[in-house]
């Protein structure tokens, strides 16, 4: 257990800019869900911004580290996407 | 057995026989999950058999708002409801009328009130009351929603109304897929009433509205539920993957050899509190 809170304690640490922006992201979105609440339309957008800002988050902060990797910006874009379609099944407008 | 379990372990754990990565987070796995999913939104758009249970209609049913009203009155001390037909009936015009004439309020804009619904039916009252609700997914999210506001409370909990009607229905209304909920109460007028107070206006107490219009009425739906579940599974599968992965692979020092494990779970989790904010995103008046 040990070794897992040393890891994200100093994955945090060093990319403490990187995850800020994502976490402000995360908030803005369950803001935003939250403003647009009982607006379907709405809300799938807005689920559709927060997919779109994961995956350039993930392109920008790889390649900040220089670790542009095609499987990594694909692992980003197939999490990112499979979420937004099972969310789909939620709320279609 | 052991094959079993060899699998599940190279499935999840990072080893050398699936070069120190879970083959849950592989590419062609989670292109796998993506491809599963298209498929789900797909089968559930195309096969209107299929609609009712994995999109469009919510989970919200008649049956179980009525069993939920009188668990909170029994709870109360107070006596249960029981459904009468000609309320169910008003319910159902009242948000027909909603959805034709796109308005989200207790009276029409012609002036219609929900007590001229009542009357068409055929219901003679001594007491009246409305709920409104509308884009709720499950049934137990209404009932929490009109239980937190004073005024729909007051209604459900009023010792007066001796019946209840329901309709769910969805239909558009100003311009959004919607899903109406209206919940009629009653006192039927007592027959040793005159006729001279059988002519009085009715007195109408709290009314309260929520949800869409039923194109599927009195029928169980478990589409939401279906989808909510799936959801919950897949996200819970894909975080026990990555914690697992990150854990062993921290543990071996091949960290730098991954993808962001962290963004990924941050995403999840604001992913499944946007859930939560979805389930709860209905509106009462």
């Amino acid at each position: 257990m040990n070794h897992i809170v040393h890891s994200v304690h100093r994955e945090l640490k060093k990319h403490l800019f990187d995850y800020l922006l994502l976490c402000t992201g995360g908030v803005i979105f369950l803001l935003f869900l939250r403003l647009f609440q009982g607006y379907r339309t709405y809300s799938f957008m807005i689920i559709c911004l927060f997919v779109g800002f994961y995956v350039f988050w993930g392109q920008y902060h790889h390649t900040k580290i220089k670790q542009v990797r095609l499987a990594h910006i694909v692992e980003y874009i197939l999490i990112g996407f499979t979420v937004l379609f099972l969310l789909l099944l939620f709320i279609q407008p | 057995m052991n094959l079993l379990v060899k699998k599940i372990h190279r499935f999840f754990i990072p080893h050398e026989d699936n070069s120190y990565h879970a083959q849950s987070l592989h590419t062609n796995m989670l292109s796998t999950y993506l491809f599963v999913a298209v498929m789900l939104v797909f089968v559930s758009k195309s096969v209107p058999s299929l609609s009712s249970v994995l999109g469009v209609a919510t989970d919200i049913s008649i049956q179980k708002l009525f069993i939920l009203t009188n668990e909170i009155r029994t709870r109360q001390g107070l006596p249960q409801l029981q459904e009468n037909a000609q309320l169910d009936e008003a319910a159902r015009k009242k948000a027909s009328h909603m959805l034709q004439k796109d308005y989200w309020s207790h009276f029409a804009p012609d002036g219609t009130s929900p007590w001229d619904f009542i009357k068409q039916s055929g219901y003679q009252y001594e007491f009246a009351g409305e709920n409104l609700a509308k884009n709720f997914l499950f049934s137990s999210n209404v009932i929490d929603a009109w239980m937190n506001s004073t005024t729909h409370k007051e209604n459900i909990i009023r010792k007066e109304y001796t019946q209840v009607g329901y309709a769910v229905v969805n239909g558009v209304l100003n311009g959004e897929e919607t899903t109406l909920v209206v919940q009629m109460f009653g006192t039927p007028l007592s027959p040793s009433l005159s006729q001279e107070q059988k002519a009085q206006k009715p007195k109408v107490l709290g009314q309260t509205q929520t949800v869409p219009q039923i194109q599927k009425q009195q029928v169980v739906v478990n589409g939401k539920r279906l989808a909510y579940d799936i959801n919950m599974i897949f996200i819970a599968f894909i975080v026990l993957a990555l914690v697992l992965d990150f854990s062993v692979a921290s543990k071996l020092n091949i960290l730098h050899l991954r993808g962001k494990h962290i963004a990924h779970l941050l995403f999840l989790g604001f992913i499944s509190l946007g859930i939560l904010f979805i389930l709860k995103q209905g509106a009462i008046l």
